[in-house]
């Protein structure tokens, strides 16, 4: 109960933020350059992009220093909360994105469900990147979404130098939220849905150790 | 000091921390009511006192306790409030919508009654609506310590509230720490400039690398009279015990009169315009704390 109303109380002071400040305007400047470009592609693509690229433009207000962890509150709950403050403006615009293309049915559920996904797990990486290096940092996963994530590692695996860099480039787009892997979400694969809880669980967990090592640092 | 405890509002036994900055065996102890002063110069170790004291720093030795609960503990955060040199608040929203969010931490069915108090407390009532991000820096202040006092804390602790401020907001800003304080609630605060807590702090703790070094009511510590000569031209070397300033020469009137202090001016051959007697500031107290420590 004490949690979830630390998590209401922090929402409170994320919610209008979303309102109030150029992040609206800069989600719907994101969800009509994805629409305009996109026009003739394939709504799922468009989905994806809107819920990670919202989700990393929410993070970059939602993932800042709070005055209430000089309250009774705890770090896991100021993180879901700015988790959620990510989270739920990229959904919105996956939402309103999916249905300015006309998917209807349940097609409609399969490609929002697979944006939400992207979302879900990307929130979840731009929080923890945020608060670890600040909101600039940002940009790099951004374009890191943009580019590496929106294909398979094989596409990109080759044009690394074989040997070691070689495995450490597959091992990060392997393991690293991308666009192609959440795509299996609407086609019902449950190793994609697991995908990006697990990236969702790790930026929570990490997200909320920095504002504990804020909030409370080990004097050693 | 441990016999202490149980009846302050807050206390730090043997107090040991070696980051950020270093403490080295800190022990105070305020009762409620009690507004009290930390000063000393940059990188002594205040800050990391008062995040101890408030929960937020924990100690590698020793103990804080704030009325009777470990700091950092959850009921601890009910009691002590903290704010920090920068304070951030969202800037999107308005100062009653962010206490009203910071009220329900507290629980409790009255959060507007809580945040209508902790306004008036402050007297940032004429705040409530402004938006965070449009307040001035002395605006911020009051706010943050608003939201310091907000949920009934019995101990406050601000970290540099009054400083880099003008002397206006300073005393506009004393006005409810005082406010704070009469309600019982303990006050410890910060200083880089001592003159910022003259007329405000009942007892002083000045710390110099992490010790407190000197430590005492007020009024006790700025007892010492200082006879200041104001000479016609600056002397080559001053009397025994003298020492030079912008306008002459001044020492303190520790074991002997203003009489015979001048009679060693004149001795020296002196030419004495005026003379003055005053009492020693906190600042030449930080300093000489600081510099006997050497």
């Amino acid at each position: 109960m004490h949690f979830l109303r630390c998590v209401l109380a922090e929402w409170g002071l994320i919610r209008p933020q979303v309102f109030r400040t150029r992040l609206g305007l800069w989600l719907l400047a994101l969800g009509a350059a994805l629409l305009w470009l996109g026009r003739s592609a394939d709504p799922l693509t468009v989905a994806l992009q809107a819920g990670a690229f919202g989700a990393v433009l929410a993070a970059s207000t939602a993932g800042t220093a709070t005055p209430s962890l000089f309250h009774p509150t705890t770090p896991l709950a100021v993180a879901v909360a700015q988790w959620l403050g990510a989270v739920v403006p990229a959904t919105i615009l996956t939402v309103l994105a999916t249905l300015a293309l006309g998917v209807s049915g349940q097609r409609f559920g399969a490609v929002v469900l697979a944006g939400v996904g992207a979302a879900v797990a990307v929130a979840g990486c731009a929080l923890a990147i945020a608060l670890l290096l600040g909101r600039t940092a940002l940009v790099a996963l951004f374009l890191c979404m943009a580019v590496a994530g929106a294909a398979p590692p094989e596409h990109f695996v080759a044009m690394a130098e074989p040997g070691g860099w070689r495995v450490i480039a597959a091992s990060a787009l392997e393991l690293g939220p991308a666009l192609w892997r959440y795509r299996d979400i609407a086609m019902g694969d449950a190793g994609a849905l697991a995908h990006a809880a697990a990236w969702a669980a790790l930026g929570i967990v990490v997200a909320s150790g920095v504002l504990r090592r804020a909030d409370a640092r080990a004097g050693e | 000091m441990h016999a202490l405890a149980s009846n302050q509002a807050l206390t730090l036994v043997d107090v040991w921390v070696s980051s950020p900055r270093r403490l080295e065996g800190v022990s105070l102890a305020l009762v409620p009511g009690e507004v009290a002063g930390v000063v000393g110069p940059s990188g002594a170790g205040k800050s990391s006192l008062l995040e101890v004291a408030a929960g937020i720093l924990i100690p590698s030795r020793g103990s804080a306790v704030v009325c009777g609960v470990p700091a950092g503990s959850r009921p601890a955060r009910h009691l002590v409030g903290y704010a920090g040199r920068r304070a951030a608040f969202p800037a999107a929203l308005t100062v009653r919508e962010t206490l009203t969010s910071l009220a329900r931490l507290h629980g409790g069915p009255r959060q507007t009654a809580m945040v209508e108090r902790a306004l008036e407390l402050t007297g940032a009532g004429t705040l409530a609506d402004v938006r965070a991000g449009r307040l001035a820096v002395a605006d911020r202040r009051r706010i943050a310590l608003t939201q310091a006092v907000l949920g009934g804390r019995r101990v406050v602790v601000l970290d540099e509230l009054l400083s880099g401020l003008d002397p206006v907001a300073r005393r506009d800003l004393r006005h409810p720490l005082g406010r704070i304080a009469a309600e019982g609630v303990a006050v410890l605060i910060a200083a880089t400039d001592p003159s910022a807590l003259e007329g405000l702090v009942a007892r002083v703790f000045v710390l110099r690398e992490g010790r407190i070094v000197r430590a005492g009511v007020l009024s006790g510590l700025l007892r010492d009279r200082i006879l200041e000569v104001i000479l016609d031209r600056p002397p080559a070397e001053p009397p025994p015990g003298f020492r030079i300033t912008a306008s002459g020469v001044e020492t303190p009137l520790t074991g002997r009169t203003p009489e015979a202090a001048l009679a060693l001016c004149r001795a020296h051959r002196l030419a004495v315009r005026a003379t003055r007697v005053r009492l020693k500031s906190l600042e030449e107290v930080v300093l000489d704390a600081h510099d006997g420590a050497r």
